[in-house]
Parts: C-alpha cells; sequence; structure tokens
C-alpha cells in the first residue's frame, strides 16, 4: 500500500509542481515578487477541498458525466492561460495580467491535482490499519513531487537569461500539449465527441505503466495508444503555444 | 452504407455494461464486450471509500466517489485483452475486458 500511495500522490505532486516551479523561474527572470505563488497555492487548496468534498454531488451530475465536464474545464482553464503566460512573458506593461494568469495557472492546476490527493487520503481515513502507511506514503510522494518541482526551479534560474527563457518555455509548451491530449481523453471518456479507434500503439517502445512512461506522461502527456483527435489537437496545441513563444522570444530578445 | 448506419446508430443503442466494486474487487472481474463497438461501463461503487477506474491500454481514467456510481465509454476496441484496475487498491481490484473477433 505504501509503494503505491508513493506513486498515486508523487504523480499528481508533480504535475501542479511541475507547472508551478516553471512560473516562478520567469518570475524570477522578469524581477517579479515570487509572493503571488501563495495566494495561488491557498486558492487552489481550497478549490481541491471543495471540489473533493462535492465530488459525488458533481459526478452525478449530467448522466454522470460532471466530473469529466469540470476536468475538461480546468485543462481548457489551464491551457488558456498558459498561452497568455507565453504571450506576455517578455510584455513589461502587461506584467499585471502575466501575474494574473500565473495565479489561474496554479490554482487550477492544484484544483485538478489536488482533489484527487484529497479523495485519495479521505477514503483511507476510515480505514486504519491503512491510514498511517498511506500517509507515509503520500509524504514521501508529495516530498518527492515538490524536490522535482525545486530543481527545475533552480536548474532554470542558473541558466543563463536566453537559455532560461527557452528552456522554461520549451516546458510550457509540452505541458500546453499534455493539457489538450488529456483533454481529448475526458472528451471521448464523456462520450462528447464521436468515438475513436487508437491510430497508433507505442507501448512496446515506452509503456505507460512504466517510470519513463509516466514521466513522461507528466511532462508532456505521452500516451501509447493514441486516437486521432488526441493526436490532431496536440500537434494543434503545440503549434500554437510555438508560435506564441517565438513571438514572445523575439520581444525579449529585441528588448535586449 | 455501414458508414451510415455507424452514424445513425441512436445512442440509446450503445451497449451498457455494468461492473460492480465491493470490498475493492471488482464484479464482474472479467467480461467480454463486441468488438468495433463503442460501449458504456457503468462502474457502481458499494464501497465506503472511493476507487478510481483506470487502465492504460483503455486510455480511461475514473474517480468513482463512495457509495455512487460513474459512466466511462469505451471502444470502438479492436479484439484483444484489455486490463483495468482500481487505483487506489490495486492489489485486489484488477479486472480484464476482453475483445473477441466476430
Amino acid at each position: 500500500m505504501l509503494i503505491n500511495s508513493v506513486g498515486i500522490i508523487l504523480r499528481e505532486v508533480l504535475e501542479a509542481s511541475l507547472i508551478m516551479s516553471v512560473l516562478l523561474a520567469l518570475s524570477h527572470l522578469n524581477q517579479i515578487s515570487r509572493s503571488w505563488c501563495i495566494g495561488a497555492t491557498i486558492m487552489g487548496l481550497i478549490g481541491a477541498t471543495l471540489y473533493a468534498v462535492n465530488l459525488a454531488t458533481i459526478s452525478s451530475l449530467y448522466d454522470g458525466l460532471g466530473q469529466e465536464i469540470v476536468n475538461i474545464c480546468l485543462y481548457v482553464l489551464i491551457f488558456i492561460f498558459v498561452l497568455i503566460i507565453v504571450k506576455t512573458l517578455s510584455q513589461k506593461p502587461k506584467a499585471k495580467l502575466f501575474v494574473f494568469s500565473m495565479v489561474v495557472c496554479v490554482a487550477a492546476a492544484i484544483v485538478r491535482e489536488g482533489s484527487e490527493v484529497i479523495i485519495y487520503l479521505n477514503g483511507f481515513s476510515s480505514i486504519p490499519e491503512l491510514f498511517t502507511p498511506v500517509l507515509i506514503g503520500g509524504a514521501i510522494g508529495a516530498g518527492i513531487g515538490l524536490s522535482v518541482g525545486v530543481f527545475f526551479y533552480y536548474l532554470i534560474i542558473n541558466l543563463s537569461a536566453v537559455n532560461a527563457y527557452c528552456f522554461s518555455l520549451a516546458i510550457l509548451i509540452l505541458v500546453a500539449g499534455g493539457l489538450m491530449s488529456q483533454m481529448t481523453q475526458l472528451l471521448l471518456q464523456a462520450d462528447l465527441v464521436p468515438s475513436q479507434s487508437v491510430i497508433w500503439d507505442t507501448s512496446w517502445l515506452v509503456s505507460e505503466h512504466s517510470l519513463v512512461g509516466q514521466i513522461l506522461f507528466a511532462l508532456m502527456g505521452y500516451e501509447a495508444t493514441p486516437t486521432m483527435l488526441q493526436v490532431v489537437l496536440y500537434v494543434v496545441s503545440i503549434v500554437i503555444t510555438t508560435g506564441f513563444a517565438y513571438g514572445s522570444f523575439k520581444t525579449y530578445k529585441k528588448a535586449g | 452504407m455501414l458508414l451510415f448506419a455507424v452514424i445513425s446508430l441512436p445512442a440509446l443503442s450503445t451497449p451498457v455494461f455494468e461492473i460492480e466494486i465491493r470490498n475493492h474487487l471488482f464484479f464482474p472481474s472479467e467480461l467480454t464486450v463486441p468488438v468495433n463497438t463503442k460501449v458504456k461501463l457503468l462502474i457502481i461503487n458499494r464501497d465506503s471509500s472511493a476507487e478510481e477506474f483506470e487502465s492504460y491500454e483503455l486510455n480511461r481514467e475514473k474517480i468513482i466517489p463512495a457509495n455512487s456510481k460513474g459512466v466511462v465509454f469505451i471502444g470502438p476496441l479492436k479484439p484483444g485483452v484489455y486490463p483495468f484496475f482500481g487505483e487506489f487498491f490495486p492489489k485486489t481490484a484488477q479486472g480484464k475486458i476482453h475483445v473477441n473477433e466476430q
């Protein structure tokens, strides 16, 4: 049970921690106070608790598809604000919008991932003999996930400014693709778009069960057996975000 | 013709399969669904703790809160075996979906 809980909590924390570390590093590079993150985290945790407590009610909405609809909205919300972040990154006059977008992204990511953590832990609170190992495992998982975030943060801020921007933008581009890929999966799961067959299978190369598969999933939404819609939306979101990132990078270089 | 037939199929004709979760086990733990067909899984969690229905092979993941039910659409699937599991209690909550040639 302990190992399992390490894995579950790690996966959830890693996704939120990765976004948070990149945005904190960008704040550092732009000489913006990083205090926005505290408010965003608190809002995210409140939102995650509310979502977790009301999950049964939310799930039963829209013929049992309420959960997918809320999660799709969260993914779209994060995606839109990742785009705004990438767009406003090097525009000093838009600093307020930039900070606001980072708050929305981090808060929404915590709602999405944090609610699963709360639901998971809460399920074990009624099973005393398992609760302690699950809590210990969860703490280890959260610790590893946060450490990876801290590692990324220091990695980025210790690069030269140009490399730091490139690296951060590359991660945001991959995260944006991953968000759209996960959103498509939920659209299919809820039957909100016409059902699709799988177009290829790379599980022989990198299995989603493997550690590498899990890391690739957290980083760029890796999927061994995608559908056509998923691949198309993934590519489209990567292209759009890369376009925005390129524009932003040019502005940054011009500004010196 | 076949294409039109598929498009015009009313939503009601989607076959429904029920899976119950009891004591962190799936009932039935193995089921067979039709090939190349969209299928609706109705997952009923009778336990007092939440479970997450998950399958890498089916690309599906959904939390089923305690004492409640959830809907997951899967397919159309090629013939094969598609394992699924309960992410919160993976030692016991294991199952397989079989898709056989017609």
